[in-house]
Parts: structure tokens; sequence; C-alpha cells
């Protein structure tokens, strides 16, 4: 088959070329430019000409080929630029090429990134750009595929735990971290979880984690003390501290709003909350798992009959701000990175300080990104400075994680925060959170729940409850399995 | 001299130039479409997810046709597909009624010089209007105007207005998502038929109408009588091209959702397939369903297709054709006979 | 006397009728235009409101005051002061929705496909109409025979097939293929056939003319009617064409504008609703008021016989 496709790219080639000759005989103004990758900087505008030779030249040539001449033919100029950018990061042993003087990092939310060089503008003139290409995370999974395909430059990208194994366990779309000569040993002072994940099937380290994704309920204290009577964030944690007195305080509130105020913003947060603290994977030997689905059903269906979560409201939508900003719920259950400045807490309502983090009914943790290794990397050292900065340097890890308000990956940065005492957050009243989450970041066990089928199986789940929440339990769970099972035909139920 | 020359050029034959001018198309079309289109025939046969590249040869068929084959989640599959093929054909009728009525009536309205109506013009151009409004422009617009609640512009509205008392849930509700979809379709299409369905009313010679004034019937009458039966190639391709953009509907509802993933209630096969194909890696990504799902839609419109072709062909022509075979099937026969009497 | 007032009588019970008839007609074609406008006037009311107004009344008619400050979102430009929670949603908007970009890719797409499009499908027309060749009606039977084949068919094969050849982010896959257009074809085939008499082409082989000149130099120039026809559709679209664009181009740097507003949609954080709406009004707006500008043109085009996606 290989040889008609290549037969097939010739007669293309030669298709394009005339075309453009017939074509663009009047445009003068095309450019070319060698090579497949076109930098960021530099849309493609000159696409008839470009577009011909590189066909024509994959035609002849072929990809694998491409690859290996090009780093080795501009090997030359890669230890002149070693040298230019800041000196005061370390770069590891780099093992791929250092052909191109911006790193380029893709991501599915450019707002940890932006956080991230702001910080790493203080120690380093490095050019650094970021690709947005993902618009939320569900989405990002399927467009990396293609995106990191494409031959466009990638020297670094960002996977989140919901699909990082479908990347890291591919050879193809991932390199290991060792290439950017970065190994295990230079996470002692990480959260061991982060690791697990982060190394693939074979035992290789291929992915790192700057954050350890803790989580908690975040309340509006102005509501609380109205409806509630509560004053400090302690009592708060008194009156939730599991499942039953999170409903029996929720009747409350709804009886002394007269219905207004929910007690949970969404069914997505209450879902982070309950399933992550079970750790409770959704497949298991190939089969799906519906325990903690079931149980979940069962008691998100009592919460929504007695309206204690509007079922209406979607996590991630304009409706989920809207509540928090017009008090309609008394809290949300919040990651690390909804925290910080700019962040959710902020965008949905919490600018007035008037808001207070605590654990909640169970120590829970959501999400968390990855910075994973291109193959076809090929800014090296740059790229070696960059993740080691964000995963393994303690004082700029400290600096971020100040700068951001997201939990960073390093016990020692962690601990160091709380015991100084430096943090302050204005937008929990000057709560400091990492005092309120280390302990709940110490207990992620992430590692052992972590499936390559996880955001398809949430999303599919999620999606099914809320649209079939009035039907029953086993309805709503056969409901599931059956549309998990259309979408994952590797699976058993 | 020139009839030298007219000669001369008679003698030349220019058969290759007409291959050489046709020659761009059917290689543009071989490699990016036949070849694309045998792929997915050979994907069809193929497994899915982490079973890529395993020849399973009719499973997806029969998976996606009749509920049973390798998978657990065959019924599943096939109930999948079944639910997408019966959204298709919902959705397309649900707009294309309400399309070709509102436009057939527009057009007569129009088109009727006894009605006297000023800003005609102005008219055929505001209706044409969302035509050209790309589709997922069209999509952002009515999700952001129809959310699901009370932070929306309509549902804040009727509530302003009193007509409603809990906001309406025109984006995730399971039949209010599928009405809006359908009164989107209309409302891109409607503007188009109608110029289309009055280009075919002009073409119908005026003196038919005079005639049919003289002779006393009414403009119920007319319409029936004259209009739509002279309308009907009309009425025909519109259907037909109608029928081909409704099999592919992809884009309003693919778009036209709350939150990350599209909604499950809209899907089309269009959104079934490339839901299929577009799951993120190739270990993720269910090619044989895609594979045999384009295959049989495929082969649907391949029906679908010959069918009206078959209704709309030109019967006298056809009538002819037959009667000239007769003659042909006589003529040989006698003289078959005649052969043998010899 | 009397049989004229009789006659008077009819007339007027006549004219009240088709008047009556005539009002009838004049209020539902009013009502079908505020439907048509009504959104779009909403949308560019609520792109002048900011996202907190719209959370505090979302129902508003009249235009507002935060154009500016959405615009200046929308392109980064905020005040030094400006806090961080607006600074995020500015750097994400301006990172999706470049609109001169998205415009100019839009633009190369849409108008290289268009000519590509018009050119080839006009150079195959008149292959078939001019030339006399074995294969001819075959290839013609071939040409209406794949009109009816839905993109979608194919696709599955068609991103593996450009994934194998490293065509993703390229505009190869999206322009090239215009080249192979059947119903445009189809189109161009019947109208050469009532209008362009052959006997030109014997004519310009008699003064030397090449082949290619004849059709080049003649016969386009004699078909512009059909051209311009189909390169409006043709152009419109290529311009609307999400599903392909989407499949192939997942860098920012070659978003087209519906990509573009897909993308905005998509926002599941830092979401201002307010730059939302003035995002979809830039990708709606100056396609309606290019439309308007041609308007006369494009629906006489129509009724020649469009044909529908």
């Amino acid at each position: 088959m290989s040889k008609l496709t290549r037969t097939l790219a010739l007669l293309a080639s030669i298709a394009v070329v005339s075309t453009a000759f017939v074509a663009c005989g009047g445009n003068t103004e095309s450019t070319s430019s060698a090579g497949g990758n076109t930098s960021s900087a530099a849309p493609a505008e000159n696409n008839s000409s470009e577009a011909g030779g590189e066909s024509s030249a994959e035609a002849g040539g072929e990809s694998s080929a491409e690859a290996g001449g090009e780093s080795s033919a501009e090997g030359g100029e890669s230890s002149a630029e070693g040298g230019e950018a800041g000196g005061e990061l370390e770069a590891g042993a780099v093992n791929l090429p250092d052909t191109d003087d911006t790193l380029t990092i893709v991501c599915w939310t450019d707002a940890d990134l932006q956080n991230m060089f702001d910080v790493y503008a203080n120690h380093s003139d490095a050019n650094v750009v970021y690709q947005n290409c993902g618009d939320n995370g569900s989405a990002a999974s399927t467009q990396y595929a293609t995106y990191l395909n494409s031959g466009d430059d990638v020297d670094l990208f960002v996977a989140e735990a919901g699909w990082i194994l479908n990347y890291i366990n591919d050879d193809s779309m991932s390199a290991p971290l060792s290439d950017l000569g970065i190994t295990a040993d230079d996470y002692k002072d990480a959260y061991q979880y982060t690791v697990e994940i982060g190394t693939d099937n074979n035992g290789v380290l291929k992915a790192a984690s700057w954050q350890a994704a803790a989580g908690g309920y975040a309340y509006n204290t102005t509501l609380a003390e109205q409806y509630l009577g509560v004053t400090s964030a302690d009592d708060m944690q008194a009156k939730i501290a599991d499942w039953d007195k999170f409903a029996a305080t929720a009747e409350e509130l709804k009886t002394a709003s007269e219905g207004k105020v929910t007690m949970a913003a969404t069914i997505g947060g209450l879902w982070q909350a309950f399933s992550t603290a079970k750790n409770a994977a959704w497949v298991k030997d190939g089969a799906i798992q519906t325990d903690v689905a079931k149980e979940f059903t069962d008691m998100v269906k009592g919460y929504v009959d007695n309206g204690y979560v509007n079922p209406n409201v979607e996590q991630w939508t304009t409706d989920w701000t809207n509540v928090g900003l017009q008090g309609e719920t008394l809290g949300y259950f919040y990651s690390t990175w909804c925290l910080g400045e700019g962040a959710q807490l902020e965008q949905n309502g919490g600018t007035d300080g008037n808001w207070n983090i605590v654990i909640g009914p169970q120590e829970f943790f959501w999400g968390g990104s990855w910075l994973c290794v291109s193959p076809n990397c090929n800014t090296a050292t740059e790229a070696s400075k960059f993740v080691k900065a964000f995963t393994t340097d303690a004082s700029i890890m400290e600096e971020y994680a100040l700068y951001s308000g997201d939990f960073t990956n390093n016990k020692v940065a962690m601990d160091k925060i709380v015991a100084d005492g430096s943090n302050s957050n204005p937008l929990l009243g000057g709560q400091d959170q990492f005092a309120i989450l280390s302990d709940v970041a110490a207990g992620i066990k992430m590692s052992d729940s972590i499936t390559k089928y996880d955001q398809g199986l949430k999303d599919t789940f999620l999606d099914t409850l809320k649209k079939n929440i009035s039907s029953d339990t086993d309805t709503i769970i056969s409901t599931f399995t059956s549309q998990a099972l259309a979408d994952n035909p590797d699976l058993t139920a | 001299m020139a009839s030298a020359a007219q000669s001369r050029i008679k003698s030349i034959s220019y058969a290759k130039y007409g291959y050489m001018f046709i020659a761009p198309f059917f290689l543009v079309y071989c490699f990016f479409q036949i070849w694309p289109l045998i792929y997915t025939f050979i994907l069809s046969f193929k497994g899915n997810q982490a079973n890529y590249t395993q020849f399973v040869g009719l499973d997806n068929y029969s998976q996606i046709l009749f509920g049973t084959g390798s998978s657990q989640g065959s019924a599943a599959v096939h109930e999948e597909f079944a639910r997408s093929l019966g959204n298709t054909f919902v959705l397309w009728f649900g707009n294309f009624i309400p399309q070709i009525l509102l436009s057939l009536l527009l057009a007569v309205w129009f088109t009727d010089a006894k009605v006297k109506l000023p800003g005609k013009g102005f008219f055929k151009i505001v209706m044409y209007m969302p035509n050209i409004i790309t589709a997922a422009s069209v999509a952002a617009l009515y999700v952001n105007l129809f959310g699901d609640s009370k932070y929306y512009f309509v549902n804040a509205t009727l509530m302003k207005l009193g007509m409603i008392s809990e906001p309406v849930q025109f984006v995730a509700g399971i039949t209010a998502s599928k009405v809006m979809v359908m009164f989107i379709q209309t409302w891109l299409w409607f503007g188009n038929t109608m110029i289309m369905l009055m280009s075919g009313i002009m073409g119908i010679s005026p003196s038919l109408f005079e005639a049919a004034d003289i002779d006393g019937a009414n403009s119920t009458q007319q319409f029936f009588k004259i209009t739509l039966p002279l309308l009907q190639p009309i009425m025909v391709y519109t259907l037909v091209t109608s029928m081909i953009g409704g099999l592919q509907m992809f884009d309003l509802p693919y778009l036209y959702h709350n939150g990350a993933n599209f909604s499950k209630q809209l899907e089309t096969v269009a959104v079934y397939i490339y839901y299929n194909f577009n799951k993120g890696t190739v270990e993720q990504a269910n090619y044989g369903y895609a594979g045999a799902a384009s295959i049989i839609i495929f082969a649907i419109t391949a029906v679908l297709g010959s069918i009206t072709f078959y209704m709309n062909r030109d019967k006298d022509a056809i009538a002819k054709k037959k009667q000239r075979k007769k003659a042909e099937k006589q003529m040989k026969a006698k003289m078959k006979q005649g052969g043998l009497s010899i | 006397m009397s049989t004229k007032s009789q006659y008077g009588e009819v007339k007027d019970d006549y004219h009240k009728k088709i008047m009556a008839k005539s009002i009838a007609i004049l209020v539902v074609c009013i009502l079908l235009t505020l439907i048509c406008l009504v959104p779009i006037y909403i949308l560019i009311v609520n792109s002048t409101h900011s996202s907190n107004d719209l959370a505090q009344n979302p129902s508003r008619f009249f235009f507002g005051a935060h154009l500016g400050d959405n615009i200046k979102t929308l392109m980064n430009n905020l005040p030094e002061d400006a806090g961080k929670a607006a600074k995020r949603v500015a750097a994400q908007y301006s990172s999706a929705f470049n609109l001169g970009k998205g415009y100019l890719n839009s633009l190369i797409i849409a108008g290289f496909s268009t000519v590509l499009t018009v050119f080839f499908s006009a150079m195959t027309a008149y292959g078939l109409t001019v030339y006399e060749f074995k294969l001819n009606s075959a290839a013609y039977t071939f040409i209406i025979g794949v009109m009816m084949i839905p993109v979608q068919v194919s696709s599955a094969g068609f991103v593996r097939f450009m994934y194998s050849l490293h065509l993703i982010n390229s505009f190869i896959p999206l322009i090239v293929p215009a080249i192979a257009a059947p119903a445009v074809i189809f189109f161009m085939v019947s109208y050469m056939k009532s209008s362009f008499p052959l006997e030109i082409v014997e004519a310009a082989r008699i003064d030397g003319c090449t082949e290619f000149r004849t059709f080049v130099t003649i016969a386009i120039p004699m078909m512009k009617p059909a051209i311009a026809v189909q390169a409006i559709f043709a152009f419109v679209a290529n311009w609307n064409n999400y599903y392909t664009q989407n499949m192939i181009l997942k860098n920012a740097d070659y978003a087209t504008v519906p990509i573009m507003v897909s993308k905005v949609l998509a926002f599941d954080k830092n979401v201002d609703n307010g730059v939302n709406y003035l995002c979809i009004t830039l990708s709606i707006l100056p396609i309606v008021v290019v439309y308007f500008i041609l308007s006369k043109f494009i629906i006489a085009g129509v009724a020649l016989g469009g044909v529908k996606e």
C-alpha cells in the first residue's frame, strides 16, 4: 500500500506543480521557504508554491529520512545558540537537536503558560511561545494527535491527566525526558504520583508536572454568614466534614434562602470531589467500572430532587460563572489552578475577598497538567531549561506558586511557603490555600486510578447523567455503559 | 485557400486535446476523492482503537447494521448509528418541509403581477442574506442568543415579558434543540429556495396565466393547475440538492451545544463519522466504525440519487428509446425469421 | 348609469381585495425580514455591552458603551493597570481570534479555491463539449454520477491520507481539491451547450490559434456569466467550509474565520460574553456588508441556477 501511496503522491505533486504553473503565473509575491516547518511567526501566505515544494520533496524522500537529515545537517548551529541564552538556568545533557531558537509549547489552555512565561521572563531571555490548539480539555486530546503529526514546530506540549496516557505511551507523539537530560532522580522532592503518571508502560519517564492538583471547596462567606450563620472557615469545614453533613447543610441553606442558593454549583464539581477521593479507576482489566458512578448517581439524584444543585448548570459555561457572580450558589469545588489571581475563583465572583476555601466533605484532587517532549523537539537546550525550571527548581517553583496561586509539584517549595506564611490570597480574604491543601496534595494517589479512557468516560457519564437525571439509577448507569462501549470497542462491561 | 486550411484542420485528430483538457479534473479527483474513498473502504474492514491494524472483515458492518459482532458494545453501536441516521432524516425533513412551503408561498407572491408589494427587491435581498453567513457563526450566534438559562437574551426577554416562568432549554433540551436546528436551517435556506423557485415561476409562459384569468380561474386554482405542475423539475432539483445537503448536515448539529462536547441528541451521520475518526491518537479513534458508516452513507446516497434520477428522467426520451429498441428487436426477430426461412 | 355604477362596485371590490392581499403579504414579509435581521441586530447590540452588564440584564435592545473596551480586549491592547483576569481574557481572545490573520487565511483559501474551481471546471467543460473522443460520454456520466457524493463519505480516509502525506496544517488539501468540482462542471457544460457556438473554435483554428489559447482567450471571455455565477458560489462555499478546514488546520496561525469562531464558541475558561459577541459580529458583519453591496448581482446569480453546497 505504501508503494501505491508513494506513486499517488508523485502523481499529486506533479499535478500540484503544474497547477502552480497554470494558476499562479501572475502571482510573483510568493516567497518560497525551504523545508516543511513554518515558524509560528510567519503565516503561510505562500501556500501554493511552498506546498508544491513540500509535497514533491516528500514524494521523493519520505518523512523519516527528512527528519534525520535536518537534525544532522544543521547540528553546527546549535552549540553557538546554546551559549547565548540566559546563564542562570541549567540545562540537562540533551539528546535532541538544537536548531531552532524559539521554544514552542503546544497547550490546550493558556492560563498556566501565561503565568509561567511571566515568571520565566525573570530568569531567562529565551524566546518562548505557546500555540493554543485545543479550546477545551476534551477537544484538546483530539486536536493534539493531528497537530503533533503535522510537522509544525512543537518542542514541548502540555497534556492533561484525563488523556495523557494516550500520548506518553505513543513513541511517535512523545520522547523520553532523558532526551532533555532529565531523569527520575530530579524528582525526589516532587509528589510521587506525578512521576508515576509521567512514566509510560515501559517504565520510561516521559512527562513532568509542575503542579499537584489538590482541590477544595471554596464558598462565599457573605452568603454563608447570611444563611448559615457561619463566620469562620473551621466552622464551615465542620458543617460539611462528610457527605451526610454536606447534605444536611445544603438543606439548611435551602430553607434559609428559600431555595435561591444551591450548595454546589454543578454536578460536575460534585463528581470531581466525590469520585477522585474514591481512587477508583474507570477501567480495570479492560472492563468499565461503574460502582463509584452508581453511588454518585444515587447521591446526586437526591441532591437534584432536593434542590441542592441545579442540574442545568454545566461546568465551564457562562451559567457556571453567573451562578457565582449572582450569588446563586454557596460554593464551588475548585482545584488549585482555579484559585490564583485572574483564574476561575476571581471570574466566578470572588473579587471582593469574601470567599474562603476548606477541604470539604472529602479530600480530592482535580486534573493536573504535565509537560511532555515532542520527538520533533528542535530547541532541546531551551526546552530542558524550561522543564527543569518549572518541575525541579525549588526556588522558581516557589516563585511560581506565589505568583500564580497554583500548588506546585515540589514539597520543599510548598513546605517553605507554608512555614514562612508568605502566601496570603486576597481573593480568599487573606487565607493561605497552600496550608489548607498541602495535606490533600500529599495524599493524592491518582496514579492508581488513571486510565487512558478517563476523559471520554467522564464526559459521557456526566452527559448521560445530566440528560437522564429523572430516570432511575440503573437506567442511567446502563445508558452510560452502552454509550461507553459504543465509543470504546476495546472495553467490556 | 480557406477550404484547404479547413480540410487540413479537419484531418487533424483533436481527441488528444479532449483528454488533456479533462485530465486535471480526473487526476485531482482521483487523488483527493477516489483514493480517500478507497482508503475509507479499506478502513471499514479494519478494527477500532487498539486493533486498528487488524483486518476484521465485515465486523464493523455487522455491528453498525445489525448490532452483532466482536465488541460487547455492538448493540449500542448499532443503536447510535440508527439514532444518528434517524436524526439526520428528522432534521432534514423538519427543515425541508417548512422551507419549501414558505419559499413556494413567497415565490408565488413575489411573482404575482396583481399584488402590489413595495420593496420587493429589498425583501428578496434580506431573505437571502442568512444563506451567505458561515454556519459556524450562525451556530455561535444562536447558541449565544438562545442559551439555556435566564442569562441569555431570548430566555431573559421571554421571562421579562412574562411569557415563561422557567427558562426554556433551547440548546440542551432534547426536542427544543432539534426544533431549533430545524428552524435555523430553514432560516438559512428559505431565501435561496425562494429565489430559485421564483426563477422557475418566471420561466412559465405568462400567456398561460392570462388564459387562466380569462377563463375565470382564481389564484389558488392557477397555483395548483399551472404553477405547481410546471415547477416540478425545479422542485425535484431543490429536493435533490437539499437531500444531499441534508445527508451531510454537520456544522450546525455539531456546533450547536453548551459545554465541551457536541449534543448527542443532534448527532447526525456526518457528526457520527467525524466523531469516530477524530478522537485523538489512532488508538483512541474508531476508524473502522467511521469507515463502515461512510460506506453505508455512500450506498444510501447512491440509492437515493438513482431514485430521484429515475423519477426525474425525461419520460418522452425514454419512451422514444424504448420504441426504438422495440422496433430494433422486431427487426432482428424478422431477420432471424427470414434467415430461418431461407 | 346603473350598469356603470355596478361595474364600478365590482372594480372597487376587486381593488379592495387586491389591496387587502397586498397588505397581508407585506405584513408577512416584514415579519420575515425582522426574523432575518433581528438576530444580527441583537448580536451587534450585545457586542457593545460588557460581560457584566449582560449578566445583569441579558435582554438588551439598545447599544451600550463598551464596544471600545471589547475591541481593546480582543486586540489585547489593555491599559497597563488592567487586572490579571482581564489580561488573561485578552490574551486568550487575541490569540484565538486574530481577525486580520483569519480573514487573510480565509481569503487565501477561498480565493485560490475559487480561481481553481472556475478555471479548471471551465476547462473540463470545454474539453467535454468541444472535442469528440472515445471516453467523452463516459467521462461526463462519471462527473454527473459523482456529483452526489457527500464529502463526509471519504473524509476518514482523506484525513488519514493527508496525515501520511504530512499535509496537516497546510492549505493544499483545502485548495487543490477545488480543481475537481463536478457540480460546477455540470453547470458549465449545460451553459456551453446552450450558448457556446463551436464554429468559433474552428475559426480560431483556421487563424492558427493553439487549442489552449483558444480556450483562454476566446472561450473563457464568452463564458463570463457562467463563471461569475459559479465563482460567487464557490467563494461562499469555500469561505464557509468549516468541515474540511477543521479537519486539516490545527495551528492557530492557519485558522480561518469559521475555525476562529468555533474556537471562541468552545472557550470554557476566561469567557467574556461581550467579547464573544464582538467576535461573532466581526465574523459576520464584513460578509454581510459585502453581500449587500453585491446583492443585486448575487440574487440574479442564484436565479440563474445556483447550486446548493
